[in-house]
Parts: C-alpha cells; sequence; structure tokens
C-alpha cells in the first residue's frame, strides 16, 4: 500500500525551511564564531601554515590582552558612551609598572627623565627592584593606576557633564605623553623574572609530535592553559557574569538604553557610568599587563596605533552598538577571535602590514553593514 | 558690573573660548615678550591655516551630528597623489593641487557612500577609512617618503601682494566661502536643520541624502586642499606619519568654538577662534622652550578647560532659557512675563514703576 | 444653495484600504471633505485614524482605492507630493527646528534666492514672514528662533507654514495638547478664519468637547473602518464614545471602592522653587485619590518632579508617612515608597527596545538581587511580572520576549505602572495618566488607580481633562502659575467654579481663595 504523504503548499509569504534555517543561523548570538569557524577551515585549505599546532597556539595566546582590553570597552559602548583613553592607559600603566618593578635602569637612557635620582629611578632599578614584593607591588600600583584613570574620566564625564569622546580624547592625549615623558620615549627593560612569568607562563602545555627522548625542545612544547589565558578567561567570565546576571550589569544596559528613563526608575546613573569606567580603565591595566610580561619590557607607546581601531571592530563584530544597549562578552569573545584569525590570515598571505590594515578597515565597514542588516532583520521579525 | 545687560561672570561665561584665547595669548606674552611680535603672531596664524582649514570642512559634518575621523588620512593620501604626480608626471602645481584637490574629494565621496548609501554610521565608516587611507597612501609609495620637487617650497613660501604667506590668504578664503555657505544659502540652513532634527527635516522635504553627501564631500575637499598647502610649508616632504592625529585637532577646535557633537549648532567663526587658540597653545609652548614632553599634556589641559566651560555655559544658558511660570522675586504673577525666560521678562517689564 | 450647485469635495477617499504585514489599518474608507469646513475626525488608538492621514499626507501608499483632490486624481508617492498639491499635514509632535529662526522654518525648503549665487533674499524673506505671521496673528520678528516661543506660538507657526504652501486642505493632528487655553481660543480663531476663505480642515483629537465645538461635520472611526459620518448636529458626546468603542458605556468610571483616611502619606509645606512654584502646602491621604487640576504650564509637572526628586526646590519640606526627606532624589524617593509614573512614557516612563518583563522589574530589581555578588533570580522576576502584569490585565505576547515598543499606549502605561507596583508605594503620583490611550483602555486605568487607593496608597492625579478628576477624585486642588489656587471636595464639584480657578489669568476679578482645609 502506497502511503501518500500530504505534501503541504507553502503558504505565501512562508519561506522555506532552508530560509529560516539560514536566518535562524545569522541571527543567531553564535553567528561570528561560526563565521569564524568557517572561516578557518577555508583558509586553513589555502594557508597550511594556519594548520600548524605552533600557529594555532600563537593565535591564541595573541587573542588573550586584546580581550582583556576589548572586555572593558564592550561594557563602556553598552553604555552608550566610549572610551577612547584606554591605549594611552595602557602605556602608562606598563610604564609605572616597570619603573616600580626594574631591577636595573641605564642612566644614559633615564637621566632626563623627571623621576630620575628621587626613589624611584635609579641606577639600582625601580623603587621595588630586587623586593620579594616587587611583583604583586608593581602590579596592584598598575591596577590601581588603570582605575584610577578611569575614575578621572567618569568624574569628568558625570560631574561636569562632558561628552565622552572628548574627555577620553583629552585624558589619551595627556597620558600618552606623561608615559614618554617619564621615560624619555625608552622602553624600560630588567623587569624581574616572576613578571614575565604572568605572560608566557603556562600551567598545562602541550606537545604533539613523536614520542621523543627526555631532551624535548622547548620550541615544541605548546602553551595551552597560560596565565594569561586564565586571567583573560576568568575576566570574560567575571565580566559576563557582571552583564548577564547581576543588577550592576541589567542597570548599564538600561541606561545605555535610556539614560532620562533609568534615572526616573531610581538607577544611579552617575555612580554606575563612573564605575563602568573604572572597569574599562582596569581592564586596559590588565590587558598593559599581559603584553608588557610577554614583550618583557615597559613601553610607552603600548596601545598606540591602531589598536582601538581592533578595539572597537571586535566589540562591533562582536554584536556591540555603538549606540549603547547592546552588546555581550560573549559577542566580543567571538569578535576577538574572528580579529585575530584574519589578521592571521593576512599575515600568512605574506601582505604588506598597511594592507593589511586597509583590509582590516574594509573587514570593519562590512562587519558595521552586516550589523544593520541584521537589526533590519530582527525588527522586521518583531513586527509580525 | 553688567555688560551688554549681564553679569560680568555671565558674559566671561558666554563667551569663554574667547577669554580662555585672550587669557593664553597674555601668558605667553607674559612669559616671553617676543611673543607679540609680528612675525610670531603670523606665524601663529599661518600654522592655524592648516587644522583651521579642515576644523571648517569638520564643522560642516559635525553640524549633521556626523563626524569624520579620517580627515588625517586623507591629508595623507591627497598630498601622496600630488606628490606623486609632482614626481612621476612632472605636474607643475597648481595642476597638482586640483589632484589633491580631487583625490581628497573623491576619499569624502566614499565616506559619503558608506555613511548614506549603506547607512553605516559616521563613527565606524570614518574609522576605517582612517586606517583604509593611510593603508592605501602607504601601498603607493611602498612606505618611502615623497620628496616634492622645488617648485613645491617655492609655492609654500609665496607671498599675496608680496606681505601675506599664502597660507592665510587660503584659509580666509575658505573661511569665508565656509562662512557664506552656512548663513547665506539655503543649503547651509538645511545642514542646521537636519542636525536638529534629521526628521522633521526629511518631512519637511529636505533631500537629507544629498546634504549629507555634501558636507562629507566639502570635508574631504577641505582635507585635500590643507594636506596639499602643509605639505608647501614642511620642506615638501611626505611619510608615513604625515598628518597622523590632525581630526583630533580638527574636532577640538570645532568644539572648542562652540560646534556641539550633537549635531545643529556651531559656527565658522567660533571654529576658527577654537583653531587659533590650540595653534597658538601649540606655538607658546615650544616657542617658551617648554619641555618637548610637556607640550602635549598642557594642550590637552588647555582643551579640557575650554570643554568644562563650554558645559558650564550650556547648562547656565538652559536655566535661563527655560519657561518660567511666575516671576522670580514673589510678586503675584505678572500676565505679561508669564511664559517668558527671564530674559525677556526683563525687557517687557517697564523699569523704575 | 441648489444640490446641482454644491461644489464637489475638495478630497474624496473612495474604498481606500492599507494593510501592514497581512493586518488591516484601514479597512475601505470612503470620506469627503469639502472646502470651506471642518471635518473633526475621532477614534480610538488604533482605529486607524493616523494611517488614514498618512495615506492622505502621501506618507504611506493605499493598498487598494482611489482619492480624488480639487477634482483631479490623486496618487501621492512622498509628503512632498502632497505638499505641492496643497495639503498640509501638522502632526502632533510640531516639526519645527529650534535652532532656526521663524522665517527659516517656514521657508526651509523654498526660500527666496537673490544674486548670481543663489543665496538667500534676507529682504524678501523677511517681508514675506512677516505677511504670514500677521494672517496668523502672530506678532513677532521673523528672526526670532524657535526655541524661544511658546508652544502655542509654534503651533501657530507651523499654521503660517501652511498657508505659505497654499494649502487648501490642512490636517491638524492633536493640536492642543501643549497649548494654554488662551492659545487653544487662539488656535480656534484661526481656524475660523482659514474656513471663511475657503479651505478645509481635519481636526483631530481625543477631546470630545473641543470637536463638537469646531467641526461642521464628524467622522467617527473604529477598527479600521469608518463607522459614521455625519454633521455635527447629529452627535452628543456619548453618542460619539458609543460610536467609537462599538458599544455604549455606561460609565466612563468605575465606583470607587475606597475612601480615604485621616493618615497621611505625603505632606508638602510652603515648598517653593523661585519663579515656578511658590509655597505649595498640601496633603494626601491613604488611601486618596487626590486630584490636581490646572492648565497647561500652572507648574504641576514641576511641582511632580520636585516631589519624587528630578528637580530641586529652593525651600520648604516634603514629608513622607511624617518622616521629612532631606534632599529628595529619585532612589531616596523610591526608598521611602514614593512612585512617579511621568507624562511622557515613552521618552522617560520605558525603555522600549527591551522586553517588557525586565521593564516592569526595573525599580524593585534589587528586591531580586541574591547573595553579596547581587545576582538577579531572574525567575522569581518572571514570575513577580507575570503576576502583576495579569493583576492589570495586561494584554501582550510573551513579557519575557515581547519588547515595550510593540504595544499599544494604554498596555504601555500598564507596563509603567506594573513597574512602579512593584516597589510597593504608600505614595503614587501620576501625571497625565490616560494621555494617548483610548476610551477603553482608560477606564482599565481608572480601574487600577481605584485599586492603588483601595489597597492603602495615596494617588495624586495630575490631569488637564476635568471630567478625568471630577469623576476619580476624592478631593481636587487647582494650580494656577505655580500656585495652589482652590481646593474642591467630592460633592461640591463644580466645574465652571473650578474652571474659573484654573484660568486665573484670564479673569480680571480676583482670584478665589478656599480655605485649605488640611
Amino acid at each position: 500500500m502506497v502511503r501518500r504523504e500530504r505534501v503541504r503548499k507553502r503558504k505565501r509569504g512562508e519561506s522555506s525551511s532552508f530560509a529560516t534555517f539560514l536566518r535562524s543561523i545569522l541571527l543567531s548570538d553564535y553567528f561570528v564564531l561560526y563565521l569564524t569557524l568557517v572561516f578557518f577551515i577555508v583558509a586553513a585549505v589555502f594557508f597550511p601554515t594556519l594548520r600548524l599546532p605552533g600557529n594555532i597556539a600563537n593565535q591564541l595566546q595573541n587573542m588573550l590582552p586584546l580581550l582583556a582590553v576589548a572586555i572593558g570597552q564592550t561594557c563602556v559602548l553598552i553604555l552608550g558612551g566610549i572610551d577612547l583613553s584606554v591605549g594611552s592607559t595602557m602605556g602608562i600603566t606598563s610604564v609605572v609598572g616597570a619603573i616600580l618593578m626594574a631591577q636595573t635602569l641605564d642612566p644614559s637612557f633615564f637621566d632626563k627623565s623627571p623621576l630620575w635620582g628621587t626613589p624611584f629611578m635609579g641606577p639600582a632599578g625601580g623603587i621595588f627592584a630586587g623586593s620579594d614584593l616587587a611583583v604583586p607591588a608593581g602590579v596592584a600600583v598598575m591596577l590601581l593606576l588603570g582605575t584610577g584613570i578611569g575614575f578621572l574620566n567618569g568624574y569628568a564625564i558625570t560631574r561636569f557633564n562632558l561628552a565622552p569622546f572628548m574627555v577620553t580624547l583629552v585624558t589619551s592625549t595627556f597620558f600618552a605623553a606623561f608615559a614618554l615623558w617619564l621615560t624619555q620615549s625608552r622602553n624600560i627593560s630588567g623587569l624581574p623574572e616572576a613578571f614575565l612569568e604572568l605572560g608566557k607562563g603556562d600551567l598545562i602545555s602541550v606537545y604533539l609530535g613523536v614520542k621523543a627522548t627526555p631532551e624535548i625542545a622547548r620550541r615544541d612544547i605548546l602553551p595551552f592553559i597560560t596565565y594569561p589565558f586564565i586571567i583573560s578567561g576568568a575576566l570574560a567570565i567575571a565580566a559576563h557574569f557582571m552583564l548577564s546576571r547581576t543588577v550592576f550589569g541589567r542597570r548599564i544596559y538600561s541606561i545605555g538604553t535610556n539614560r532620562r528613563a533609568a534615572q526616573i526608575s531610581g538607577i544611579p546613573s552617575r555612580s554606575v557610568i563612573t564605575r563602568v569606567y573604572m572597569f574599562s580603565g582596569f581592564c586596559a591595566a590588565v590587558a598593559s599587563i599581559l603584553y608588557s610580561a610577554r614583550l618583557a619590557i615597559g613601553q610607552p607607546s603600548l596601545g598606540g596605533g591602531n589598536l582601538l581601531l581592533d578595539i572597537i571592530g571586535a566589540a562591533v563584530i562582536g554584536g556591540t552598538s555603538l549606540f549603547g544597549g547592546k552588546g555581550s562578552i560573549r559577542g566580543t569573545v567571538f569578535g576577538v577571535m574572528f580579529f585575530v584569525l584574519l589578521l592571521n590570515i593576512l599575515n600568512a598571505m605574506r601582505l604588506d602590514p598597511f594592507v593589511i590594515d586597509a583590509v582590516k578597515g574594509l573587514i570593519i565597514l562590512l562587519a558595521a553593514l552586516f550589523d544593520i542588516t541584521r537589526t533590519r532583520l530582527v525588527n522586521r521579525e518583531q513586527r509580525a | 558690573m553688567k555688560i551688554r545687560g549681564v553679569s560680568l561672570p555671565q558674559f566671561l561665561l558666554n563667551n569663554s573660548t574667547i577669554v580662555l584665547f585672550v587669557s593664553v595669548f597674555m601668558l605667553f606674552g607674559l612669559a616671553s615678550e617676543r611673543f607679540f611680535l609680528p612675525e610670531n603672531i603670523v606665524n601663529i596664524v599661518k600654522q592655524a591655516a592648516f587644522t583651521g582649514i579642515v576644523a571648517v570642512g569638520m564643522t560642516f559634518v559635525l553640524l549633521t551630528a556626523g563626524i569624520d575621523l579620517s580627515v588625517g588620512s586623507n591629508m595623507y593620501l591627497s598630498a601622496v597623489a600630488a606628490g606623486l604626480l609632482m614626481r612621476q608626471q612632472n605636474f607643475e602645481v597648481l595642476p597638482a593641487l586640483i589632484a589633491s584637490l580631487i583625490v581628497g574629494t573623491l576619499f569624502g565621496a566614499f565616506n559619503a557612500f558608506c555613511i548614506v548609501r549603506l547607512k553605516i554610521i559616521p563613527f565606524m565608516t570614518t574609522l576605517a577609512t582612517l586606517v583604509i587611507g593611510r593603508g592605501v597612501g602607504t601601498a603607493l609609495t611602498q612606505s618611502q617618503q615623497i620628496d616634492f620637487p622645488e617648485r613645491m617650497n617655492e609655492f609654500g613660501q609665496a607671498l599675496v601682494f608680496g606681505v601675506i604667506p599664502m597660507p592665510i590668504v587660503v584659509f580666509v578664503i575658505v573661511v569665508i566661502a565656509a562662512w557664506y555657505i552656512l548663513t547665506r544659502t539655503p543649503f547651509g540652513r538645511q545642514i542646521y536643520a537636519i542636525g536638529n532634527d534629521p526628521e522633521a527635516a526629511k518631512k519637511a522635504g529636505i533631500n537629507t541624502n544629498r546634504a549629507l553627501t555634501r558636507v562629507y564631500l566639502i570635508s574631504g575637499f577641505c582635507a585635500g586642499l590643507a594636506g596639499f598647502i602643509l605639505v608647501s610649508q614642511l620642506g615638501g616632504r611626505v611619510d608615513r606619519s604625515f598628518a597622523e592625529g590632525r581630526e583630533f585637532d580638527a574636532i577640538a577646535a570645532a568644539v572648542l568654538g562652540g560646534t556641539s557633537l550633537f549635531g545643529g549648532a556651531g559656527s565658522v567663526f567660533g571654529t576658527v577662534i577654537g583653531a587659533l587658540l590650540i595653534t597658538m597653545v601649540q606655538y607658546g609652548l615650544s616657542f617658551n622652550l617648554v619641555n618637548l614632553y610637556l607640550q602635549p599634556m598642557v594642550k590637552a589641559f588647555i582643551i579640557f578647560l575650554a570643554i568644562f566651560f563650554d558645559s558650564l555655559r550650556a547648562a547656565n544658558l538652559y536655566k535661563l532659557k527655560r519657561r518660567f511660570i511666575r516671576p522670580l522675586d514673589g510678586l503675584p504673577a505678572d500676565p505679561q512675563t508669564v511664559g517668558r525666560s527671564p530674559i525677556e521678562a526683563a525687557r517687557t517689564i517697564p523699569s523704575g514703576d | 444653495m441648489t444640490p446641482e450647485s454644491t461644489p464637489p469635495p475638495l478630497l474624496q477617499l473612495h474604498d481606500i484600504s492599507k494593510a501592514f504585514f497581512g493586518i488591516a489599518a484601514v479597512k475601505a474608507v470612503s470620506l469627503h471633505v469639502n472646502a470651506g469646513e471642518t471635518l473633526g475626525l475621532i477614534g480610538q488608538n488604533g482605529a486607524g485614524k493616523s494611517t488614514l492621514m498618512n495615506l492622505i499626507g502621501g506618507v504611506v501608499l493605499p493598498d487598494s482605492g482611489t482619492m480624488t483632490f480639487k477634482g483631479q486624481s490623486y496618487t501621492p508617492r512622498s509628503p512632498a507630493d502632497a505638499n505641492t498639491v496643497g495639503i498640509a499635514f501638522i502632526h502632533q509632535e510640531l516639526n519645527l527646528f529650534t535652532n532656526l529662526s521663524i522665517a527659516e522654518n517656514i521657508f526651509i525648503n523654498q526660500f527666496p534666492r537673490t544674486g548670481i549665487l543663489r543665496s538667500i533674499d534676507r529682504a524678501a524673506l523677511k517681508q514675506r514672514t512677516r505677511a504670514l505671521l500677521h494672517s496668523v496673528g502672530l506678532d513677532m520678528p521673523p528672526d526670532m528662533q524657535i526655541e524661544r516661543i511658546s508652544p502655542g506660538e509654534r503651533q501657530l507657526v507651523e499654521i503660517a507654514r501652511a498657508l505659505y504652501q497654499d494649502a487648501a486642505l490642512i490636517i491638524l493632528d492633536e493640536p492642543t495638547t501643549s497649548l494654554t487655553a488662551r492659545e487653544t481660543e487662539r488656535l480656534f480663531a484661526i481656524m475660523d478664519q482659514l474656513r471663511a476663505q475657503g479651505k478645509a480642515l481635519i481636526y483631530i483629537s481625543h477631546i470630545l468637547g473641543d470637536v463638537l465645538r469646531v467641526s461642521d461635520r464628524i467622522a467617527i472611526m473604529r477598527d479600521g473602518a469608518l463607522v459614521s459620518h455625519e454633521p455635527t448636529r447629529a452627535y452628543t458626546i456619548n453618542r460619539m464614545i458609543a460610536q467609537m468603542v462599538g458599544r455604549s458605556i455606561e460609565q466612563l468610571y468605575p465606583p470607587r471602592t475606597s475612601t480615604p483616611t485621616t493618615e497621611t502619606v505625603l505632606e508638602i509645606r510652603e515648598v517653593t522653587a523661585s519663579g515656578i512654584v511658590e509655597r505649595i502646602s498640601f496633603a494626601l491621604h491613604r488611601g486618596e485619590v487626590l486630584g490636581l487640576f490646572g492648565l497647561m504650564g500652572s507648574g504641576r509637572t514641576e511641582l511632580a518632579r520636585m516631589i519624587f526628586g528630578v528637580d530641586p526646590f529652593d525651600s520648604g519640606e516634603i514629608l513622607i508617612e511624617g518622616q521629612p526627606v532631606h534632599k529628595p532624589s529619585p532612589q531616596r524617593s523610591i526608598q521611602n515608597g514614593v512612585a512617579f509614573v511621568t507624562e511622557n512614557r515613552r521618552e522617560e516612563g520605558l525603555l522600549m527596545s527591551i522586553d517588557i518583563a525586565n521593564n516592569i522589574g526595573l525599580v524593585a530589581l534589587k528586591d531580586f538581587a541574591k547573595s553579596l555578588l547581587q545576582t538577579i533570580d531572574q525567575g522569581e522576576l518572571l514570575e513577580s511580572a507575570r503576576s502583576t502584569a495579569s493583576a492589570l490585565q495586561l494584554k501582550s505576547g510573551d513579557i519575557a520576549q515581547q519588547p515595550a515598543k510593540a504595544l499599544s499606549g494604554g498596555n504601555q502605561q500598564k507596563v509603567v505602572i506594573a513597574k512602579w507596583l512593584m516597589s510597593q508605594p504608600s505614595v503614587f503620583l501620576m501625571d497625565e495618566p490616560t494621555r494617548g490611550i483610548d476610551v477603553g483602555a482608560k477606564y482599565e486605568i481608572y480601574s487600577v488607580i481605584d485599586q492603588l487607593a483601595a489597597n492603602g496608597s495615596g494617588v495624586l492625579i495630575i490631569s488637564s481633562e476635568l471630567e478625568e478628576l471630577t469623576g476619580m477624585c476624592d478631593r481636587i486642588l487647582v494650580m494656577s502659575r505655580g500656585e495652589i489656587y482652590g481646593q474642591f471636595e467630592r460633592g461640591e464639584y463644580d466645574e465652571e467654579r473650578i474652571l474659573r480657578a484654573a484660568f486665573r489669568e484670564i479673569m480680571t476679578a480676583e482670584p478665589m481663595l478656599t480655605e485649605m482645609k488640611s
């Protein structure tokens, strides 16, 4: 007996199940992740270097400092603001930390620095030089400084009612110059080993390859769960938790959506805004710790150049809106992944660095365009 | 003491940028008498021309509540194009200038396309084109610097009427043209309307797309112009970091001059004052041999002061302009003063009754 | 005039229909408007008035049906087309640019030009503007900035603009919402003038008394269809309401189930803010619904904002449940049990793009926070929000998914009220709680207000609709130009006396001062 299946006539206006599937992917929170994976798989075919475990491990580690600072910026963006000073914050905290922790400082470099001759800077290094507490103290100061700069930003914005763009622009200029002044444009080396561990020490590493003799080349051991991984990972988890599950996070979204309505509903907007900028400064300091430790120097120009573009690009790709009220840590994580992969591919293509920059810019345009299309789709769904 | 009907502190606040300008000017003069020499003033105005020309173009954009972060890269790319044409195609100065203007305007057209057609917000678009522009420019020059031929220097040192440096003349022409457009043409008034209420502007029948496109073209044009002239002043050399960061000076100049980042408010004259202020600060600091490292810090601080006063002024104005329901001193409400601001009420109540 | 020589209608709609995403907004409406007449158009929110006007104004295109204007086929593709044929649409939110002058606003798209550069002819601009302003009775300098003139004056500028465009048909959408009484009178006088000149007007308003007063004919819409279209004399308020709602409403206001106690929940003593309010004193009791009546601009909203702590005041005291409040702020007010439903829910009451549940939970958020980290128990919040929403009979989709902007005005207002209910306030300040809400939903809001009082809160209602206050309140205070000018108890409500107290500014007689009963 033949079973006749009733073929359902597609009603006018109803799309095919494939289109629906496609739309659900497009609108999914994980879209960027899927995109990244697809990109990776496709690119790996053309650029075998991408597949190397060493490369993957390297990219993973590259992601981490960028992720740290992007987390703070994401929160600021959701609030409806912007923090242009994160780069300079990275620079000044790097420098201050290095000055405090350096175990030796070259007079020919630094003798014109305003701090030279004070207990803070001398041929024997910084004030904490040699001490067991050098690294914890140095790190603590860096974090405090970053948070303090964030506080300055937040205070000026809320107390004096100044535009975030202008305020963070001013602090950015100021602290970038300050960092250069302190170090006379030099990088500071001679940092304690314990600090450098933060940048590369790993807890769990992976060895892939033929079982070999006990003397395995260091090069072949791949870092996996490193300190930066733990630090950035913890920061991401904490931030995600804060944004999605706590009162504070809910308030951030509310202020970003409609500050006046939030205020009348009793949300202490000034306090929330200030704290979010403090958090952004804190995250910048964390990123600075990771970068400085990895590079083994205190670098006044850290965070300069196109870093802001990278951060905002990653955030926007991850779904954060520059208007406020929309965004997530999860999205930013995926955005950073995508971005780092993109850079990896561009490097593998052996393009000139400036061409890479140009392509980066184009990708960001595409991301913004994509976000607009997505929003339009979502609106249409909601209206129907 | 009252000036024009308002108290002295009030008056100072309303014109805070000019006050700041004069104060800083005096301060530098006190530090070194030579500061007041005419040749220094001329130098300041000359240097202000570059920031000023770009800032004037930026003002158009800011008035529509947009922003153009790409002007620095635009200046660079336009200069690169002109330089290549002068070096490799043996262009004369004037055709090269025109080429620079064309490149600048095309750059602006690309911005306009992304913003108006693709509807990508100006911040994102121009942040991206900032990077793309410099990337393209660097690629074109293979990362080498370009040395312009000698005639570029001659052009740069040219004196109009034998006295006035060329950049100043160009600056003045740009300022007058911009002022005229903004205050005397329908297009200019429509820009203010769009900045105030884009939806209402559309409903009133204004072609907002066309107006928005034009403001970004203007900004690009100004960048092309400023870039070319700047090269002629810097000894005819353009390297990878040419005009880096100029966009922020331009924005600061406009904001100091009273242009609101939210659109609808601003003037060419204000922007000029802002540009002069920023340039004077920079110039004064190097003139007084202030530590090179400290200069940006001082400049940042002064800009902060300026936006701080601007915010105070806006808050104060708001308090004055809002409607009052009854007279201020507790007297029974006078029907003549109801519904008017104190400024108005003060003018209608006959004095000495 | 014999029927044969009656001129054809200026505007004629024949079987016009329009649907959005499959939902019919306008269903086969046939309507006409004659030159020299005012057509009053009424209907609840969602009845299709706005869509119909948008069709006429060229903002949207009809799905089917035809329109003729001045005898010609009329198919506008944009507002500009409507303008060109002579239709002016004055929206509720005035489309004026506050940073430009009157003259520039009127001529923004059609400046008189001169010279080779085709720049603005300023002399002509000034002259023409002056003439236009004169024709609407405004005596102001053409270069005055819009931000310095009152809403009533701005309305007249809009009309002047419509006149300039030689409009033959002028549509006025809720024009009197922000006008003072004097300005409303002036508007009506201008409208009479325009009619005498042969212009046609469509007047849309929720204020039924005004519609009866100014219209020659009235059209009533319900659920997208035109249900009634007759000369004004055929209508009474009751009939209008009945037609709008589709059933006769015996009562517009639910019966009150509570009576005020003597326990004071809110007391205001000599609150003064220079230039705004002067020595305001009154008390609100538990279980009481207190009305605050006054004309637009009498200071009621300003007072409410001061009580709640949004704006500062110079002197005086505020006591909540007997305790004085120092330096009130929204947070402190909420802690003390005060709620504030503002008059503009879109701007200050709701987070439009966020889902209903999270809107409802916004004020009482901390109550759902557990542990040191202040994590939100979303499940509990959702449950609490659902029960509050159903207590208010909120009609919506899944409140955890649907954004607030998807709701109708009445339901949006319920969300705002629900939000405040969650903090269990003892004082409810409500500013124009039924503004922009249709008749059916209004009744529901009134029931809620009665419930609030019955549950022991004190409710202060600010409203410009006197009937609403006389229908619901135990006591009515009248505010005029920043002072309390009268107090009326239930039982002595006399509309004329109350209005006189509020209209003090146009009366030459001494204002009424009733003894303030504590």
